[in-house]
């Protein structure tokens, strides 16, 4: 086996391991995002977009620095889409394997398009208006792999172990007693998936057809890798059988064997290994006129245009209905659905980083990160919120905030996370088994973790109803998921009164704003003395008892 | 072993006949109990009238959690006549939050611990500590967990997974007549409710009866589709522990289930055969938010004692104490 393919197998495996890492309970304090920040796309998107330097990010800033010396190495070595994509071309056509013999030649335009789309984005990006999600590879494959591939895999695990237990107890064997598997679900799986029928299906065309024609961290990579130190040269041995330039998955080498073209040389070094006369070497001495520019010069101009069209894209969408400014401008429509997880950056911030990896909605131990679809606007398309219904932002866990490989959700601990106030629970009394039908429930009570719902006595009703304690209630969502009201749950968490800092200690702005999130475990003080009755109500019973 | 013992074990056996048991042990029993019926017609064994006094009601046993479970326990007749030598025993404490002991929302893991301990001297073949908790379930269990390590692996458990559960009817239920009941529960022979008591702003009180809602899968129907008090109820005509053992060593007078409220250090622990006697014991032995409240006042106490599950006049129970 080829040294590069073992490289492959060694970098998807951790890829994989990584991304398996990113759960509750955290077990790497950092690093499970370490692929995901060696993103270029990712790093040059981000921070035109953010406007900031991303010290996360330097990941990328070496890789861009070692294409420099190695050429692309990054896409077909480290590269776990890259990985992905061979695994697929191999699998799904395996007659065509690594040949673009039979293939008609593209239009020497479809080779531009990249360049084109990259300048579009990054012209967005100068406007504050991130579209790295809809583009980068790591982003996209994080998404696939966290949100479908563990998603089914856990599914079928899962019916396999019960199988499993099924045919152990027919024979009186007690096995893996008590082990459960959890299998998360996801929104918005059809644009994850449509994307990548797309992306596997250009295998029928040509081999890593998405490498060639559309990534566009390649497409970065390609611009300092267009001579690089280490390339791919050729020596007078060159019999020029062509079996190298017929065999080059990115179809790299001219017509003439002799040249190449680097930007698109990934340095499989499959080429190396073909020769049948080793006249191939990937050294830093050799001919010259060994390579075959673009001439970019007649393209510049193309290059400036998308630049403009993509800032132009962005001045569109800052002047729609859906985009959020501060927190306090008034004339915003927020989506109910809008809330984001705890210590995510205030809207226009968030947005501008969240590269929608899904990162934090794989590592979410209760399923409550989803994927927004088009509430908020496309611009937030895929970014993760809480979705309570599905599962309650667990209070002791921070996870999400430590997976997060751009800093869109702020890197906080359990206490400060706590503070990081996520919205608040209202009550629909209209929907309430207590309030409208005058039944005994008390489940939004029971579970909430801060105590900031409380039963009373209200008048022309037999049972104690809920009410929430805006000042206790930091948006968890417990309530909501354990109403036992379906359809619309009676209470629900809305955006209201989120804590969303640039920077700074979200307890301090917490206790600054009167809130008060102690969790009940935590809690030694004795509430008795706080006014269980309704004013007006001194004489009537305890919560709970009847006459 | 007096003769009230073999006839409560054999009609208790009887009404959890559906729990399982075996021929032989049936065969046993019947001979056991006619041996006794014999001699005891016979005036032999005890004399008449000392069967009431021999084993009270209720037993309430005052001091440290541990010991007064075990001495509350012995004055219904030792764990012996509750739990046969084999025999599987699940014990449903509250471990449904992620609360230390001092905040009396679950319960005392000591006590549990002794509950254990004396099922295993009692010859139990198989012991189960199981609940299905409102939180993070590492993090309710810990502590019973923890206390019940030396016991085995795997003894604790909270079950939240459907695989664990089985569809069952509850023939004797007015409305709510079909639940998801722990597999482990169905396949047991003995079950032993180990609430702690607290109060539970919905219900009143949240004891053993209320404590049955644990072994179930889905709880929200409970409310939403019935009346929460009728329903539990219909659980408990299913879920009939054999021994109740509730923990109030430490009570949660208010703002229970979930507290913070005020605790009352109260270092009882009341046992009974009945579940329904125990719970009124406990509603009337303590305040509630400052009160002194009649079981009458708790509805699903007085729907089960309406319905004959259990009795709620305690004042014409017998009931005995002890200090430990």
């Amino acid at each position: 086996m080829r040294f590069q393919r073992v490289i492959q197998a060694v970098m998807l495996g951790m890829f994989l391991c990584l991304l398996y890492l990113a759960a509750y309970p955290l077990v790497l304090p950092m690093g499970t995002e370490l692929f995901l920040r060696m993103d270029p796309l990712v790093l040059a998107g981000t921070v035109l977009s953010a406007r900031t330097v991303i010290a996360a990010l330097l990941p990328a800033v070496m890789v861009i620095g070692l294409s420099v010396i190695l050429g692309r190495f990054f896409c077909s070595h480290i590269c776990p889409m890259g990985t992905t994509i061979d695994l697929a071309d191999r699998l799904l056509c395996p007659e065509k394997e690594f040949s673009t013999k039979s293939l008609p030649a593209l239009p020497a335009w479809v080779r531009i398009v990249k360049y084109l789309v990259l300048f579009f984005i990054l012209g967005s990006a100068l406007m504050g208006i991130s579209l790295v999600f809809l583009a980068s590879p790591l982003s996209l494959i994080t998404r696939l792999y966290g949100l479908i591939i563990v998603p089914v895999g856990s599914l079928l695990a899962s019916m396999g172990l019960n199988l499993l237990r099924g045919a152990a107890d027919l024979f009186g064997i007690s096995l893996l007693p008590y082990i459960s598997i959890d299998v998360p679900r996801y929104a918005l799986q059809w644009l994850v998936i449509g994307i990548f029928i797309a992306v596997f299906g250009c295998a029928v065309y040509s081999p890593r057809f998405w490498c060639r024609n559309i990534c566009l961290a390649g497409a970065l990579l390609a611009l300092c890798a267009r001579k690089p130190l280490l390339r791919r040269r050729v020596d007078e041995r060159c019999i020029n059988c062509g079996v190298c330039r017929d065999l080059c998955p990115m179809e790299a080498i001219d017509e003439d064997p002799l040249r190449t073209r680097h930007q698109e040389c990934i340095a499989c070094l499959r080429c190396v290994k073909v020769c049948p006369v080793e006249a191939v070497t990937f050294t830093y001495r050799g001919r010259k006129r060994e390579r075959i520019g673009y001439g970019f010069s007649r393209d510049r101009r193309k290059l400036v245009y998308a630049v403009v069209l993509g800032a132009c894209t962005a001045l569109v969408s800052l002047t729609g209905l859906s985009r959020l400014k501060g927190p306090d401008e008034p004339g915003q429509i927020v989506p109910s659905g809008l809330i984001r997880p705890p210590g995510a950056l205030p809207e226009p911030d968030f947005l501008a980083r969240c590269i929608r990896c899904g990162q934090c909605m794989k590592a979410c131990p209760t399923n409550t990160l989803q994927p927004i679809s088009l509430a908020a606007g496309f611009t937030a398309l895929a970014s993760p919120v809480i979705t309570p219904a599905r599962g309650p932002c667990e209070p002791l866990c921070n996870v999400c905030t430590q997976v997060c490989p751009t800093g869109a959700i702020r890197a906080l601990s359990v206490s400060e996370k706590i503070w990081a106030r996520v919205g608040t629970a209202v009550i629909l009394r209209h929907k309430c088994i207590a309030w409208e039908h005058d039944r005994e429930c008390l489940i939004c009570d029971e579970v909430c973790p801060f105590d900031a719902v409380s039963l009373k006595r209200a008048e022309g009703l037999s049972v104690s109803v809920p009410f929430v304690d805006e000042n206790r209630c930091n948006g968890c969502g417990y309530c909501e998921y354990y109403c036992p009201v379906t359809g619309r749950k009676a209470i629900v968490v809305e955006p209201m009164n989120a804590l969303r800092l640039e920077s700074g200690s979200f307890r301090d702005a917490a206790i600054e704003q009167g809130f008060s999130f102690e969790m009940r475990q935590t809690s030694q003080e004795d509430r008795q003395g706080q006014e269980m009755h309704l004013p007006g109500f001194e004489d009537s019973l305890p919560p709970g008892f009847t006459q | 072993m007096n003769s009230r013992d073999f006839f409560s074990a054999l009609i208790s056996r009887e009404q959890d006949s559906r729990h399982g048991l075996t021929r032989r042990e049936f065969i046993v029993l019947q001979a056991k109990a006619a041996f006794v019926f014999s001699v005891n017609a016979a005036g032999l064994l005890v004399p008449a009238g000392a069967c009431a006094d021999a084993v009270p009601d209720i037993a309430v046993a005052r001091g440290r959690p541990g010991p007064a479970a075990r001495a509350a326990v012995n004055l219904l007749g030792g764990i012996g006549s509750f739990v046969r030598p084999g025999s599987k025993v699940v014990i449903k404490p509250n471990m449904s939050f992620a609360r230390g002991p001092e905040s009396a929302t679950n319960t005392d893991p000591e006590v549990v611990r002794e509950l254990f301990a004396m099922c295993r001297e009692a010859g139990a073949s198989k012991v189960r500590v199981l609940d299905h908790p409102l939180r993070p379930s590492e993090q309710c269990i810990e502590g019973i967990r923890d206390a019940c390590r030396v016991f085995g692996d795997n003894t604790v458990q909270a079950l939240e997974d459907s695989f664990f559960y089985q569809e069952t009817q509850l023939p004797d239920a007015v409305k709510f007549r079909e639940t998801d009941i722990m597999k482990d529960v169905l396949d047991s022979d003995v079950l032993i409710a180990a609430p702690v008591a607290k109060s539970h702003s919905s219900t009143g009180v949240s004891l053993s009866m209320k404590g049955m809602m644990g072994l179930i899968l889905n709880r929200s129907v409970m409310h939403w589709r019935y009346d929460l008090s009728t329903a539990i109820v219909d659980l408990c005509t299913y879920l009939k522990p054999r021994l109740v053992v509730i923990d109030a060593t430490r009570v949660l007078s208010t703002n229970g289930p979930g507290g913070p409220g005020k605790v009352l250090k109260e270092d009882t622990i009341i046992a009974s055969r009945d579940m329904v006697a125990a719970d009124a014991a406990a509603v009337q032995m303590f305040e509630w938010y400052g009160r002194k409240m009649h079981p009458r006042q708790v509805r699903h106490i007085s729907i089960a004692h309406e319905r004959g599950l259990g009795r709620m006049d305690v004042e014409n129970l017998v009931t005995e104490k002890v200090q430990v």
